[in-house]
């Protein structure tokens, strides 16, 4: 695969450092590999800081911003940071108020973040965590830990980002984030694959005409294996329906409904598959109140998309739509 | 017989593990290429480095064990990355844990709490069971043995510690992998024992001969 890059070493430093210039109004490096806000939160209130290996953009560094992240701290191609580096961004952040730490379900991510944690804890530095594991490809009664942390971590961070910004505190933002946490459900699916930018592995083999449901955000296969590719519609409404029925939706509830395009597959192909899976929903009786397509965590030139269901309280949902955000990203004007 | 370990004794054993990994690097390495990216020998070596530069500093002798510790726990953490360190710094933040403040010396049953600090970090940053073919199948049997030892020297302690971390390292021949990407190898791993668990019983075997010696 031909990539627009220069030396493969140089990747994650060049396209943060191109991503801080094109967004410097919002954006800057905080130090080496850590994206934080231009105009900083007061110290009063909860810092969120989220991370993840890069390959994946516009996520995480995309989400840093007013009502969002206060800061990604960001690993080499699909790779975690180390923990000193995560360490080292708690130690920017450190305040009376604490930091959230927001830890996508991957075992690299999850043993950095767990030792930063340890670390942060013996340098008297107030922080907890929240691991999301939204994937619901391992089967709807896998356990929380099987399940991997996929782009519902977005809504997320609009959800944590704004409640931080109205002053919640640390144990405040942990309850209504495990609460969305328990009511947010994702489902990718793929059709071509990727390859590594670095070494131009092609991660799992995707034949011509074949798709695969529940592929991970690395490309990494699903527990599905390879099925012969079906309509538009029919792909939606199989997808939202598994996400329905792990949600255990009912006429009257409140969702929001995104679908991420994971590199190549178009915002055409994407709206398509959204107006499936709005109707599908519709039908059921329930009312989509927050809705997005397009790109937030992407996984290189592997086609295909993710499908985002969240059941929403009031207060998530409040949240989710009338506080401003103002990263690159995610941009909301609020009430 | 020997009834306190000092911060002396503990800088030796740390020396040894050194020491000892390093001379079979080349080992853990081959061993670790079976079903992992063949880089453990060097990886391990890295982080006992990380771990001697912090016992081997001006003012290690004159911390207490918990002080010592926990400071060898974050020069590992702080100087390098991946799994292998990680392991490595849980084990050393737990066992400081595991010991009171302000001494610098321990009796056989302050060893053992200990060691079961360590594990007990270890067991934060992984939750590999004995019989998953990892580090694990050496360090859970070494710190089981170390605590039913019955006696009060420390010399003893660390033997019982050893030689059950050596019998873990060797069953692990026989195990199938069964944790982290090593899983897809599946039967592929039968047949040779797992790197983590080959370089943990030798670093156990080497905190035994450090303070024989």
């Amino acid at each position: 695969m031909n990539k627009f890059i220069n030396s493969t070493e140089n990747i994650t430093a060049e396209l943060l450092e191109g991503y801080t210039m094109a967004f410097a109004d919002t954006v800057k490096l905080g130090a080496e590999n850590i994206v934080v806000r231009t105009q900083p939160k007061g110290e009063d209130k909860v810092a969120i800081v989220a991370f993840g290996g890069s390959g994946h953009e516009p996520a995480v560094s995309g989400f840093v911003g007013e009502g969002m992240l206060d800061a990604s701290v960001v690993g080499d191609i699909f790779a975690a940071p180390g923990a000193q580096r995560l360490f080292q961004a708690l130690q920017m952040f450190k305040r009376e108020a604490g930091i959230l730490l927001l830890v996508l379900n991957h075992s690299g991510d999850v043993m950095s973040g767990n030792m930063a944690m340890q670390l942060a804890e013996r340098a008297g530095i107030k922080v907890k965590s929240i691991m999301t594991h939204d994937d619901i490809s391992a089967g709807l009664d896998a356990a929380d830990e099987d399940r991997r942390g996929l782009a519902g971590a977005i809504p997320m961070y609009k959800i944590l980002g704004a409640a931080a910004e109205q002053g919640k505190s640390l144990d405040e933002l942990i309850e209504i984030g495990e609460r969305f946490n328990k009511q947010v459900a994702t489902l990718a699916v793929a059709m071509r694959a990727c390859t590594h930018p670095q070494n131009g592995a092609t991660i799992t083999e995707l034949p011509e005409g074949m798709m695969q449901i529940g592929m991970g955000q690395h490309g990494e296969a699903g527990q599905g294996g390879n099925e012969p590719l079906v309509s538009a519609d029919a792909t939606a409404e199989f997808m939202v329906g598994q996400l329905m029925k792990k949600l255990d939706l009912k006429g009257g509830d409140n969702v929001l409904l995104y679908i991420n395009g994971v590199g190549s597959t178009t915002l055409m192909e994407q709206f398509i598959i959204y107006r499936a899976a709005a109707k599908k929903l519709a039908a059921a009786g329930v009312t989509v109140a927050d809705g997005f397509a397009g790109e937030l965590l992407t996984v290189q030139e592997q086609a295909g998309f993710q499908m985002i269901l969240g059941k929403l309280d009031a207060d998530h949902l409040d949240l989710l739509k009338n506080y401003k955000a103002d990263a690159p990203y995610w941009k909301r004007f609020g009430k | 017989m020997s009834q306190k370990l000092t911060i002396a004794d503990f800088q030796k054993m740390i020396r040894r593990a050194l020491a000892d990994v390093t001379a079979r690097a080349g080992e853990f390495s081959e061993l670790d290429a079976v079903i992992g990216d063949g880089d453990h020998g060097e990886a391990i070596v890295t982080a006992l480095n990380a771990i001697a530069k912090v016992s081997e500093a001006a003012d290690a002798a004159g911390k207490d064990f918990k002080t010592l510790l926990g400071d060898m726990g974050f020069g590992v953490m702080m100087e390098t990355s991946g799994s292998t360190s990680t392991l490595l710094g849980g084990l050393l933040l737990g066992m400081s844990d595991g010991v009171p403040a302000g001494v610098s010396s321990l009796d056989s049953a302050q060893v053992k709490a200990m060691f079961g600090g360590g594990l007990a970090g270890v067991q934060k940053n992984t939750k590999a069971m004995p019989g998953d073919k990892t580090m694990m199948d050496a360090l859970y049997p070494a710190v089981q043995a170390m605590q039913e030892c019955a006696s009060d020297d420390i010399v003893a302690v660390l033997d019982a510690g050893a030689a059950a971390a050596q019998q873990g390292a060797e069953a692990t021949v026989q195990m199938k992998a069964n944790f982290g990407r090593a899983r897809n190898y599946g039967e592929k791993s039968v047949g040779h024992a797992d790197s983590g668990a080959s370089s943990w019983a030798c670093m156990f075997g080497a905190f035994a001969k450090a303070i024989q010696a």
